[in-house]
């Protein structure tokens, strides 16, 4: 039997109504299997999903540790639960990503072995297979070990999803020399070439995030996070600076019609709502985290990664990637 | 911990939050000393609330209903910090 995957209806910008509509879709159109879990009250038509009722919501702004202890009966927390009691398969949320890690973590509990969950990215790569980022911002303080362990980790989901026999290991850094960087690189260096079954390549720097010459991108949550969020900001400059062009006159305007259909599916592999979200890893359960703002497409996208994610049996794959890191 | 029965002492006390943080911070016991701060050992906040939940899931046996205040956390910074509360909130001597 096919468990569903617990959808928090009520997290994120969009919430409830894009939310419930990208459930819907992935029911229709990918034939994902799905449960809600909101407030009845607050939630609007379900579409004819399965809904499981709780009567909390955690907010956008509260506070994650908190927040997941006093509102236990909250949307999120109660998805986490469906994963965890064996009732759904796993978890999609576009909520507070500070609290959806909180949930999942104290819900799901750690991998063996694993110090800190890490948050995976994957940085598009049009034409070609995704890179991973971790950690894209799930832990602001890191020391080398945990850095090791997000490798392991990365090199894991990479192995799992995207099926590379061997994946690319890179260490983000302001150069490729291993004397480059913060005491923090330079110890996680060191024990990233010293660690058996990673293919660690060395540094690579923010330039190289798109198209990235590796297939694992490490660094810490802070880091990270400022590196995809910088990202995000310029790719959307440069899609909004380029229609502006493209609406100059009648001579530009045609051009760009000429050029819509090649330009388009570019568009398409860069912008958050084809990517679906971001994974949690290092748990003993399926947790994506979609963007705040995810439409009905981005949750539908944000589903079927998470369905994916499912039948790759990816946390069992983790399990067995974890290895004692020699500090 | 197994002592549902037992009398519950500051040391017993000590011993559970030693081992419930060693395990959440993937250390050994030994390395967790009862001076130790939850910042020089590495505990963030995540950490500390899955210490919390911890503690609160294994002391249910000896006070139903046992509860930490999210509140009372910002001033639990060191290990001492915990097992003192605990043991007040227990009425461990």
């Amino acid at each position: 039997m096919t468990l569903p995957i617990a959808v928090d209806a009520m997290g994120g910008d969009f919430a409830p109504s894009e939310i419930v509509a990208g459930a819907r879709r992935a029911l229709d159109e990918l034939g994902l299997d799905v449960v809600l879990v909101g407030v009845p009250d607050l939630m609007g038509d379900p579409l004819g999903l399965e809904v499981v009722a709780c009567t909390e919501v955690i907010a956008m702004d509260d506070d994650p540790g908190g927040s997941v202890r006093k509102k236990k009966d909250s949307s999120l927390v109660r998805a986490a639960e469906l994963v965890r009691d064996g009732r759904a398969s796993a978890m999609v949320s576009a909520g507070n990503t500070g609290a959806t890690m909180a949930s999942a973590l104290l819900r799901f509990g750690r991998l063996p072995g694993v110090l800190r969950p890490c948050i995976a990215t994957p940085l598009p790569n049009p034409g070609s297979t995704p890179a991973i980022l971790v950690d894209a911002g799930a832990n602001a303080e890191c020391t080398p070990e945990m850095l090791v362990q997000f490798a392991q980790l990365g090199t894991a989901f990479a192995q799992a999803h995207y099926g590379i026999a061997e994946p690319k290991v890179g260490l983000l850094s302001i150069g490729e020399e291993s004397t480059k960087g913060t005491p923090l690189v330079k110890a996680t260096h060191a024990l990233l070439a010293a660690t058996p079954g990673l293919h660690f390549v060395g540094n690579v720097e923010g330039r190289d995030l798109i198209p990235s010459p590796v297939d694992v991108v490490v660094t810490d949550g802070f880091t990270g996070n400022v590196a995809l969020k910088t990202l995000e900001g310029a790719l959307r400059f440069v899609f909004s600076t380029l229609l502006r062009v493209v609406d100059t006159n009648d001579e530009t305007r045609a051009a760009g019609t000429a050029l819509f259909d090649h330009l388009m599916p570019v568009v398409n592999e860069l912008t958050p709502e084809r990517q679906g979200g971001a994974m949690l890893l290092g748990l003993e359960g399926i947790c994506v985290i979609s963007h705040g703002s995810s439409n009905a497409t981005a949750m539908m996208n944000g589903i079927r990664v998470a369905g994916e994610l499912v039948a790759d049996g990816v946390v069992d794959k983790m399990r067995l990637a974890i290895r004692p890191v020699e500090g | 911990m197994n002592d549902a029965q037992a009398p519950l002492t500051r040391a017993a006390i000590l011993t559970l939050v030693t081992a419930q943080l060693a395990e959440i911070l993937e250390k050994n016991p030994s390395e967790i000393s009862e001076d130790a701060s939850f910042s020089d050992l590495g505990a963030d906040s995540l950490a500390l609330i899955e210490l919390v939940e911890a503690l609160e899931e294994h002391l249910s046996t000896n006070a139903a209903g046992f509860h930490i205040d999210d509140e009372d956390l910002e001033g639990l910074t060191s290990v001492r910090d915990a097992v003192n509360y605990v043991a007040n909130k227990l009425q461990v001597a």
